[in-house]
């Protein structure tokens, strides 16, 4: 038996999308629970095709469908045992379970004091002080926004961030902001597209597609609403240091 | 932070129930019965009929995949041309505009988009079909008059593709709950 017929490589993609079955569904099951090599491409394949729904054009459910799913829920009760732990948990509080501390631990402290910062005023040190936590800080001026300026946290792994503006002009729905991360020598990269509220505020959750070293200039573009694969707005933000 | 159950299931559809609508209107073709796949996911989520793993992946692939199964459910249960709508809109393709986004995901669907589109058409077509359409690779090889084994290989080829290119941006975020 040759090493591709023991390992079930050319199932495993199959697997992953949903797309086998009998014998060589079974085949793979007990397969990957024994072999690292394949459970490791099995859970690449998995985070492909939990990706795959993206490639589609985003629907907005029906404004009513919440209303319905709150009043079934609270007309059920969550099933399961009390919250000894997190494995004891009802399915839906062992998700929320790293969601609320996710949140406890970033949203808490980032976005609702810095939120309430930058309610009060431009930022400034009050703000650089909340972000005096491992990682990154950017400061973003206002270029082509005069006025305008931004803070991008970005976390310790590097991946993720939160962005936080003040002074950008509310858009049309036709256009949004978007965060540009503009490398020499390499194509330049988008972190996110995100609005401001009627105050020409914004906080988001940004992702940080490249090491941030890489980069040469953080930027904030104006672009049409779908969003563009490179800036084709002016910087209206800009950073070329950060620390 | 105190999340109350309500505020915790709320917080959970804020941030995934577009794209389960998405995916769910995309396998079933019908509005309502994707409001109905929707409203399913959410609550079997709340009355624990489905059972999350972290140790198996994220929460928006989890929940995506109650989504996906019960979609695909749905959609078995209707009349054959059910499905044959799958492969006439498959002639169609993919990679339309997205709509605007406020969030994180904009990189990730810019490269979804991009990668599908790189993918060659027959790749393509038998993703789609075994994702969206619930079909298997021995149904999709009769559906197209194909070989099993040519499907087998252009399926695991179109993955190691989009692996390949997405893995870079899904791994760092892996076992988080944020969006892929």
């Amino acid at each position: 038996m040759t090493e591709e017929h023991e390992h079930p490589i050319e199932n495993l993609a199959a697997y992953a999308l949903g797309a086998l079955e009998g014998p060589e569904q079974v085949r793979v099951e007990s397969h990957v629970a024994t072999c690292t090599t394949c459970a490791s491409l099995l859970e690449q394949y998995r985070g492909v095709v939990g990706a795959l729904p993206f490639g589609l054009d985003p629907v907005q459910p029906p404004a009513e469908a919440w209303a319905a799913i709150r009043a079934e829920a609270a007309r059920r009760r969550p099933r399961g045992p009390g919250p000894a732990s997190i494995k004891g948990l009802p399915s839906w509080r062992r998700v929320m379970w790293p969601v609320v501390a996710a949140l406890a631990a970033s949203l808490l402290v980032w976005n609702v004091v810095l939120q309430l910062e930058l309610t009060r005023r431009p930022p400034g040190p009050e703000v650089e002080a909340l972000a005096r936590r491992p990682g990154r800080l950017v400061i973003l001026t206002g270029t082509g926004a005069p006025g305008a300026s931004g803070r991008l946290l970005v976390a310790i792994d590097g991946h993720h961030g939160h962005l936080a503006t003040a002074g950008l002009r509310p858009l049309p729905a036709e256009r949004t902001y978007q965060l540009w991360f503009v490398r020499p020598g390499a194509p330049t990269v988008t972190g996110g597209a995100f609005r401001v509220d009627s105050r020409g505020r914004a906080w988001a959750t940004i992702t940080v597609p490249v090491p941030l070293d890489e980069a040469r200039v953080v930027a904030i573009t104006e672009e049409p609403a779908l969003g563009s694969a490179t800036p084709t707005g002016s910087y209206l933000l800009e950073a070329k240091s950060w620390r | 932070m105190q999340l109350g159950e309500e505020a915790g299931l709320e917080l959970l559809y804020a941030r995934y129930g577009g794209l389960i609508f998405t995916l769910a209107l995309r396998i079933v073709g019908d509005p309502e019965l994707a409001r109905e796949v929707l409203q399913d996911t959410f609550l079997r989520c709340w009355d624990g009929s489905e059972s999350f793993d972290s140790a198996r992946g994220r929460v928006p692939w989890w929940l995506m995949g109650i989504a996906r199964n019960r979609a695909i459910d749905l959609l078995r249960s209707r009349p054959h041309q059910a499905r044959l709508r799958e492969r006439e809109q498959l002639a169609v393709g993919i990679g339309e505009p997205a709509q605007p986004d406020a969030t994180a995901s904009f990189p990730m669907r810019h490269a979804m988009v991009s990668a599908l589109q790189g993918l060659p058409a027959a790749q393509r077509q038998a993703i789609e079909m075994a994702y969206y359409g619930g079909f298997t690779q021995t149904e999709i090889a009769r559906e197209l008059g194909t070989p099993l084994g040519t499907i087998k290989s252009r399926t695991r080829e179109a993955m190691d593709r989009l692996r390949t290119l997405l893995w870079p941006l899904i791994e760092p975020q892996r076992g988080g709950v944020g969006r892929p």
